[in-house]
């Protein structure tokens, strides 16, 4: 069966600086996947390479067996959403008139929203628990209603895989627990999710894989307690050794409260 | 205490957020409605006044009126209430697409030096060209049009930065090319070998004066008026989707690269018509679509019909006051706005530094 994402010895150049190299790694039908990496490692460019708005170097990225390269961006848009970190609006928009933007690929020229498109906006609405927002200003919003709003322009797309960049940045605990929550409910909706995640703690129980990018080593894909390894993560995170325990502590502790 | 006191802040807040925009049919209509009473009330002042009853029910055909009366009122303001209601809104629209384009409320065709890149097009072709005339449209025309897509291009080029177009580099950069296409256009006069009549329509293009245009110039600019608004149709929705940013609206499938240049090309297609019939009147394209934000919200497909219309009002209503408040002496419109856009450019200037919006 043809995997819905596939990066094949993806590369990606900015400039001469190599950021990704030879990536290959396989998002089947309905995974949802943590991406983790330190700092400039490339998590960003790797979920815009699976968007389709960068082009690999050399390599290639693949939707259903086709290449992204070969799509137009419209179609890739029926099926890839990416919802990028920061969204920043210049007018007073409504949550609602953004996440009708949700329907542009789906939008004739000169045509307007039709009832299957309204239909795609409630269900965002209703998936996201924002409803109740529809007519503030999204530029008023608190961080988490935001982030939320961003989800919600991406599933009003109807993806079958959605890419998050880093979705709990800058929300207070209680935000990222409810969208770790957000993430577990959409994956049980059957929608793939790749998401780069800062905050190794809310990986386990939330995500069936992890992809670990790390400087030295290739991608390293597993089960969140596959890689979730101190030896690892302190490879990769280029952490001193004498905060091994610091390290172990934070996922050990997460690892009994999840048992 | 202070729980109940910080929940009864945030409920306080979401009632004052909540914004309900009322229905754009609603303002379409009563804006359709003001500018047939605009239109009405404007035939009827001046010199030789006409009281609007009269003039209404002769337009209905039921009274007639006398064979002065015809003259001043269809030959001579009728033309000139046409091309300030033409002015106003297509200034108002090129404004519209403008701050689209640059995300930037701040972005008007006079702020950013599209206007005086049509006048200075324009001048070309009044200095030097006044005879040539490509497939019945005058050279004055044509350049127009071509001094305004050069001239915004310059800006547009100036004023990015990573993608953005912050208040400050978009203002700068609006300003000194603005300032060097209207001196640019001062250079021209030495140029002149007319000795005039050229003079006296630079004159007038650099005050912002609506005049007496012939009904032929009223049919090209309405031309370019029409296929310019017709345009902008599809580009409204466009607009409201690159709000989102480039890179995201690249993701949803639109075409950045080409939406931008048909929003430039269009954008100073209104332009030129408008400094056509009135050079340089400043302020319109951002007063008026800003006025519609605020009543309408962001939305680039309501904005669009309700701000052409409001656009048209506005100028003519503005004119007519220019024409009448000093008679028999007339002042240019473009003073009027000047003094009525001036400050609010300011203040909108100080709330964009207030929000998050540089």
């Amino acid at each position: 069966m043809t995997p819905l994402l596939e990066f094949d010895q993806t590369s990606f150049c900015y400039g001469d600086r190599l950021i990704l190299d030879e990536i290959t790694g396989v998002v089947p039908n309905g995974a949802c996947v943590a991406l983790i990496g330190p700092n400039g490692i490339g998590k960003t460019t790797l979920l815009r390479l699976a968007a389709g708005t960068l082009s690999p170097g050399s390599g290639e990225v693949r939707l259903l067996g086709q290449p992204l390269d070969r799509l137009k961006q419209s179609a890739i848009a029926r099926s890839i959403a990416l919802v990028p970190q920061n969204v920043d609006v210049p007018f007073a928009f409504t949550v609602e008139q953004i996440i009708e933007q949700g329907r542009t690929p789906f939008l004739r020229m000169f045509g307007g929203l039709q009832a299957a498109d309204r239909a795609a906006i409630e269900e965002a609405m209703d998936l996201t628990d924002t409803r109740s927002l529809r007519g503030r200003i999204f530029n008023q919003l608190s961080g988490g209603e935001r982030q939320r709003v961003k989800i919600a322009l991406g599933l009003a797309q109807r993806p079958q895989l959605l890419l998050l960049d880093e979705p709990t940045q800058h929300l207070d605990i209680g935000r990222q627990l409810e969208m770790a929550d957000l993430i577990r409910s959409l994956s049980a909706r059957g929608i793939a999710i790749l998401a780069s995640m800062h905050d190794l703690t809310l990986i386990e129980g939330t995500f069936s894989s992890v992809w670990l990018l790390s400087p030295e080593d290739d991608l390293r894909q597993g089960a969140p307690e596959e890689i979730l390894q101190p030896e690892l993560l302190e490879r990769a995170f280029r952490c001193p050794p004498q905060h091994r325990s610091v390290l172990e502590e934070r996922i050990r502790g997460r690892r009994e409260r999840v048992l | 205490m202070a729980r109940q006191v910080t929940q009864d802040a945030v409920a306080l807040a979401s009632c004052a957020e909540e914004r309900r925009f009322p229905r754009q049919g609603l303002w379409v209509g009563m804006l359709t409605i003001a500018l047939s009473l605009a239109i009405v009330v404007s035939l009827g002042v001046g010199a030789v006044g006409v009281p609007a009853r009269k003039l209404a029910l002769a337009l209905l055909g039921r009274e007639s009126l006398t064979a002065d009366q015809r003259i001043i009122v269809l030959s001579l303001r009728l033309p000139r209430i046409l091309a300030a209601a033409l002015v106003g809104s297509a200034l108002s629209v090129s404004g519209l697409l403008f701050q689209g384009l640059f995300r930037n409320p701040l972005a008007d065709p006079y702020v950013i030096g599209s206007s005086g890149g049509a006048v200075l097009g324009a001048s070309v072709g009044v200095f030097l060209l006044s005879s040539v005339t490509v497939a019945g449209f005058g050279a004055t025309a044509l350049l127009g049009f071509v001094g305004a897509v050069c001239s915004i291009l310059l800006v547009y080029a100036l004023a990015r930065v990573h993608g953005r177009t912050p208040v400050v580099t978009l203002l700068l950069a609006g300003f000194a090319v603005s300032t060097m296409l209207s001196y640019s256009s001062y250079f021209l006069e030495v140029l002149d070998r007319d000795f005039g009549t050229g003079l006296r329509v630079l004159a007038s293009w650099l005050h912002g004066t609506i005049g007496q245009p012939t009904w032929g110039q009223l049919t090209i600019v309405t031309m370019m008026f029409a296929l310019g608004l017709a345009a902008s149709v599809p580009l409204a929705r466009r607009l409201n989707t690159l709000s989102l940013g480039e890179e995201y609206a690249t993701h949803l499938g639109i075409h950045v690269q080409q939406t931008r240049i048909a929003i430039i090309v269009i954008g100073s297609m209104l332009t030129a018509a408008a400094v056509a019939l009135g050079g340089l009147i400043s302020f319109v394209g951002l007063v008026v679509p800003h006025m519609m934000r605020m009543i309408l919200g962001a939305d680039h497909t309501r904005l669009l019909p309700a701000t052409a219309l409001a656009g048209a009002v506005f100028l003519l209503l503005a004119d007519t006051v220019a024409r009448t408040i000093i008679a028999p002496a007339e002042l240019s419109v473009g003073v009027l706005t000047a003094f009525i856009g001036g400050p609010f450019f300011l203040y909108l200037l100080r709330k964009t530094k207030q929000e998050t919006l540089l």
